[in-house]
């Protein structure tokens, strides 16, 4: 079903540059946060499946959030509007990084994007605390609070992998080499982008923030021993994992995340919970 | 007839508001932790109310909000009321009052901020899946003893993490700080 289904009440114009910069922002972290939930009940320990969970938790509903900043305060029917924005889109309307639908893979791989992502997250945040949008700015600044949380819980396993033997080690360098080139696509450029920065709603270009992200990452990377697996700066995403922003995504999406994500909406339109 | 507005008390609003116990936590209600923004009876009755979330992705909120309405709903002279959740100000834990921090240490939730205990001793064992020193050490809600560690990061709501006491032995939550 589409979007402007009957059902769903009014909804605005997705195609303006602050339409657009807040489904980036909204589905990087639905898509984050339901692939973060794939560990719960599987995760290797008690404590891990809390935290992969309450991540998850936190991540779909910090997209909840940037969908009721696209809907508006003035949206007569918000619950409708967001689950119309998070579940009703087709598959090439989602705009997040393809490193945030694949698959769980193992542990390593998990931890490794997750350190990747949140580092991110966090320094895309502190930009938009900046933002000439007031709706928008105030979010980010409620939403960085609660990030210390996931940095916490990332920065303490990347850590212990990192000093935990030669096995960990191993297993870690072998995610990171995975992950970090795919993650290259989190800062590709949406449709409108120069207009966002133009307008200071998003106030430094995602190719900005890669530069930021790098600085940081890289310095923990060195410092852990592990700095070849830093992609270099002129590097881009591998072909497989670059056009995520502008609607392109992998059967991981199309063929997995996308039907299970969507399946409640889609088999009971207009269903409340 | 009278003019609505003339019929609804704002204080007894404010009070029904205030008294509205939080769900997860339901020792404490949610204008002891701080989360009532503003208030306002408009001229035809309709009451509007501003609260402040703890955490944006708390599951709480939507369950508050139904409590709100029926509890403002039950007063003399309310018409319509309107419940509007809003980010700025961010809620952050110093708006627990002093009554919301009591009840949460008796419910055995340790409050944040506060007295603070001293940073944990060197050579002290540690739990396989302990995360290390606490950036905000709290003392035990049940024996007040300093000497606790935090176990873990993520509890059974997003506002709270887990501890243990190595004086009493026992687990306990500590509401978290931001």
């Amino acid at each position: 079903m589409s979007a402007t289904d009957a059902t769903t009440g009014h909804l605005p114009d997705l195609t303006t540059p602050r339409a657009r910069l807040l489904l980036v922002l909204a589905d990087d972290e639905l898509v984050s946060g339901h692939r973060a939930s794939h560990w719960t009940g599987v995760a290797p320990s008690l404590e891990e499946d809390l935290a992969f969970s309450t991540i998850a938790q936190d991540e779909i509903n910090h997209a909840d959030v940037w969908y009721q900043v696209l809907l508006g305060e003035d949206h007569t029917d918000v619950r409708a509007g967001v689950d119309a924005l998070g579940l009703g889109r087709e598959p090439d309307a989602y705009l997040h990084a393809i490193v945030c639908e694949r698959p769980p893979t193992d542990f390593a791989f998990s931890l490794a994007r997750h350190w990747a992502y949140d580092r991110f997250d966090v320094v895309r945040l502190a930009a938009l605390a900046e933002s000439s949008d007031a709706a928008i700015a105030a979010v980010a600044r409620k939403l960085l609070h609660e990030e210390r949380y996931h940095l916490e819980h990332a920065d303490h396993w990347f850590g212990r992998l990192a000093n935990g033997g030669d096995e960990p080690r191993q297993r870690l360098h072998d995610a990171l080499a995975r992950v970090l080139p795919e993650a290259l696509g989190l800062f590709e450029p949406f449709e409108g982008e120069d207009a966002a920065v133009d307008a200071g709603l998003l106030p430094a270009p995602h190719a900005e923030l890669r530069v930021r992200w790098a600085e940081i990452v890289g310095g923990m990377l060195d410092e852990a021993g592990l700095g070849d697996v830093l992609p270099a700066a002129d590097a881009t995403a591998p072909v497989e994992a670059a056009g995520g922003r502008l609607g392109r995504h992998s059967a991981d999406f199309t063929d997995d995340v996308w039907p299970e994500m969507t399946a409640l909406y889609r088999a009971h339109p207009g269903s409340r919970w | 007839m009278t003019d609505a507005a003339t019929q609804v008390d704002a204080d007894e609003v404010r009070r029904a508001v205030e008294g509205v116990a939080d769900p997860e936590l339901p020792a404490v209600t949610i204008g002891m932790l701080g989360m009532v923004h503003h208030l306002e009876v408009a001229p035809d009755g309709t009451v509007h109310i501003e609260l402040l979330p703890t955490f944006s992705g708390c599951p709480a909120t939507e369950m508050i909000e139904r409590d709100v309405v029926t509890a403002v709903h039950a007063l003399d002279g309310v018409g319509e009321v309107r419940v509007r959740f809003r980010f700025d100000p961010a809620w952050t834990p110093d708006r627990i009052d002093a009554t919301g921090r009591e009840r949460l240490r008796e419910f055995g939730i340790a409050p944040p901020g506060g007295a603070v205990a001293s940073p944990r001793p060197e050579g002290r064992p540690t739990l396989p899946l302990a995360i290390g020193p606490a950036s905000d050490p709290r003392p035990c809600p049940y024996c007040d003893s300093d000497n606790t560690v935090r176990e873990s990061s993520f509890g059974p709501t997003p506002c709270r993490d887990l501890r243990f006491c190595e004086q009493c032995q026992q687990p306990f939550e500590a509401f978290k700080t931001f």
